[in-house]
């Protein structure tokens, strides 16, 4: 729909001639179409043209004037890349002069004398037209703050690129900077966009030369298509080192997703997705900087992928298994039961048991955990209310609790509900949290957590010692036990460092008031160690591997007997 | 005296003149500018001082200020000095007939000058 000529903006257009007459005549031309600034030199032209540099539509330039004639200041144009946009028309009388004009990037000319008014009108539209529709082309093809390609152009020039060298081999490569968000929070968005700006540059000296491209997808991320390397450390290096080096104080840190497989039958969209996705799994780990998609990635993907497509029936068909693994109180003379501790499992009808370690990770990683959760949740519930009901014993037991569940707007609704399903006391359902989740989003958890134990629920700290938590922090976390896992503390003997590390933990929980739990306790040795240590709890292969429902009635058994 | 009769006595092309100022009245607004324009001051100067930059400039100016107002043989004789003056070109007139062409620029200039003067006068 065409817009009614009052409600659109005029266009700017500068006239830069010394000759006062000049000026007036376009003036007159198009000052009813135009919003004209008139300039007697290039230097002030120049300068007018850089104080409207997001206005400007189109610059008329004469040639001939004194202080700073049009051939400079078509050349300062040329030379700016801020500039490139704005298209400009040469005013002349001179043939000879329009080469060179063109040559310097001039879009056209318009001759003195003056053609009719009409004529000069149309010029100048029909410039202006041209001009914008290439600006939106290069606004679309390119990112304005690195000069790269953008997503959408990125992939066809990718397949032209390997259409026209059919003996290239390329590979997908994705960088992106660790944490970035906290560069720009720290430093400032100015800052942040200084990095990009350098890690760009960098990305093209080391690739455009041997004929690659790239592309800024968003934020932080850039794509690399390039010429296939038996490494990719160096590059990794060298992009690392350019951009601390370029910037001051800058202490960033890449990643790398590298895809080297598939080659040009593999739309560079999905190789490129797949490079992403191996960048992606870098997250967290800061030991390794460049991860490689290959056939073994990829098998583990496909492997992971049917997991995925199964996991609606295996919740559906109660594949997922909750197994129980009892916790003995060892302050007394013989060990006495006090919990257990409910783990999943999964009986996969193909792939037989699947140990938590290979699917859990993939589960969280999208959010399907928080289904499992709440599914060994139920269970557990229901389970300590069956145990009750037919051994008469009551046993705690605890749930874990990822991360995701922590956002749950619902997850004091469900908890409660569960409690009141199967008529529990919030104590007897006990909640663990690993302490990573706390280092994370401290206050969220926090406020999660305090209102949970407002209603009286017991909260353990999973995995303490393997996350990141301050001792002032520690201090006012609101947790009722500590969890250590002796997975992480190996061959401890009296004395050892690894031991000092126990009395550490055990000291903290002193100090916090709370007991120990000890989990992962497989020798008799260890057991003595912490028993002298002073730790009061312990779970472990040294009681008993986690097992099923049935399996485990024989500790309540026992403990009922030990209770008589 | 009608800005269509000045034209004729000082040798201008009013055609020229309308093609770009369309009406009568654009033309007389415009023509009398020629008396503020700098750029003969700028081409004398130049020629008293020996500046051939200067006169380049100039006459360079002057061509195109005259030729959108159709004033052709000020034009004209305008190109023809900037021609000559115009940097990295050879020179093809002799110093006498440079000097000659500028004595009749100068002339044809004022006498255009009065014209126009009385043409703005009345």
């Amino acid at each position: 729909m065409p817009v009614p000529d009052g409600e659109k903006a005029k266009r700017r257009v500068i006239v830069i001639d010394d000759q006062e007459i000049n000026r007036e005549l376009l003036g007159m031309i198009l000052e009813d179409d135009y919003d004209v600034l008139y300039a007697e030199n290039g230097e002030v032209g120049l300068h007018f043209i850089r104080e409207n540099i997001n206005t400007l539509s189109l610059v008329l330039l004469d040639l001939v004037m004194p202080v700073m004639d049009g051939f400079t200041v078509l050349e300062t144009m040329r030379a700016d890349p801020s500039l490139h946009r704005i298209p400009i028309v040469v005013l002349t009388a001179e043939k000879s002069a329009e080469l060179k004009s063109l040559k310097l990037g001039a879009a056209d000319f318009i001759t003195k004398p003056f053609d009719a008014p009409e004529v000069i009108r149309a010029r100048v539209a029909r410039i202006i037209e041209l001009s914008e529709g290439r600006s939106l082309i290069r606004a679309a093809e390119r990112d304005e703050l690195t000069g790269l390609f953008n997503e959408h152009f990125f992939y066809e020039y990718c397949q032209r690129l390997e259409r026209y060298n059919p003996n290239w081999e390329m590979d997908a490569v994705v960088v992106d900077i660790r944490r970035f968000n906290l560069v720009n929070e720290v430093h400032g968005r100015e800052f942040g966009n200084k990095v990009l700006q350098q890690l760009a540059a960098s990305i093209k000296r080391n690739i455009e030369h041997e004929g690659g491209i790239a592309c800024r997808l968003e934020a932080d991320t850039f794509f690399l298509f390039c010429r296939k390397r038996e490494s990719y450390e160096e590059l990794f290096e060298t992009l690392s080192e350019d951009v601390n080096r370029e910037v001051d104080n800058a202490h960033v840190r890449l990643r790398m997703g590298v895809c080297i497989l598939g080659g040009r039958e593999v739309a560079p969209e999905r190789r490129f997705a797949r490079a992403k996705l191996a960048c992606n799994r870098l997250r967290g780990k800061y030991s390794k900087g460049i991860n490689i998609y290959d056939q073994e990635f990829h098998d583990k993907e496909m492997h992971y992928e049917s997991f995925l497509n199964d996991f609606q029936r295996a919740l559906e068909e109660k594949q997922f298994l909750v197994f129980y693994q009892p916790k003995y109180n060892i302050e007394g003379d013989k060990p006495v039961l006090t919990s257990a501790e409910a783990l999943v499992r999964w009986r996969h009808p193909e792939c037989g048991m699947v140990s938590p370690g290979e699917f859990i990770p993939l589960f969280e990683s999208n959010g399907l955990i928080q289904l499992v959760d709440y599914y060994v949740w139920r269970e557990s519930a229901a389970q300590i209310r069956r145990w009750r009901e037919e051994l008469g014993i009551t046993i705690p037991v605890s749930i874990n609790l990822s991360r995701v569940d922590m956002y749950d707007p619902e997850l004091e609704n469900k908890l409660l509900d569960l409690l009141r399903e199967n008529d529990l006391k919030p104590e007897e359902l006990l909640l663990e949290i690993t302490e990573s989740a706390y280092t994370d989003d401290a206050r969220t958890i926090i406020e999660v957590v305090e209102s949970l134990r407002n209603h009286g629920f017991k909260i353990e700290m999973d995995d303490f010692g393997s996350g990141y938590s301050s001792l002032n922090m520690l201090s006012t976390l609101p947790i009722d036990v500590l969890k250590m896992d002796m997975k992480f503390i190996q061959n401890v003997r009296e004395g050892s460092k690894n031991f000092r590390m126990i009395e550490l933990v055990l000291d903290i929980a002193e100090y916090l008031g709370v007991p120990v739990v000890a989990e992962g306790v497989e020798t008799e040795n260890q057991v003595r160690l912490l028993k002298n240590a002073g730790c009061s709890i312990i779970q472990g292969y040294y009681f008993s591997k986690p097992v099923d429902a049935k399996t485990f009635e024989k500790f309540l058994l026992e403990k009922k007997e030990v209770l008589k | 005296m009608t800005v269509q009769e000045l034209y004729e006595k000082i040798g201008g092309d009013f055609n020229a003149a309308k093609k770009i100022l369309p009406s009568d009245a654009l033309v007389a607004r415009f023509v009398v500018k020629l008396l503020k324009d700098g750029s003969i001051q700028k081409l004398r100067d130049g020629v008293a001082a020996g500046d051939s930059k200067a006169i380049f400039e100039g006459a360079h100016a002057l061509k195109g200020v005259t030729a959108n107002l159709g004033l052709t043989t000020l034009s004209d004789l305008a190109a023809e000095i900037a021609d000559e003056y115009r940097p990295g070109r050879e020179r093809t007139l002799s110093d006498d007939e440079l000097g000659a062409k500028i004595d009749e620029l100068n002339a044809k200039f004022d006498s255009t000058s009065e014209e126009i003067e009385r043409f703005q006068a009345q």
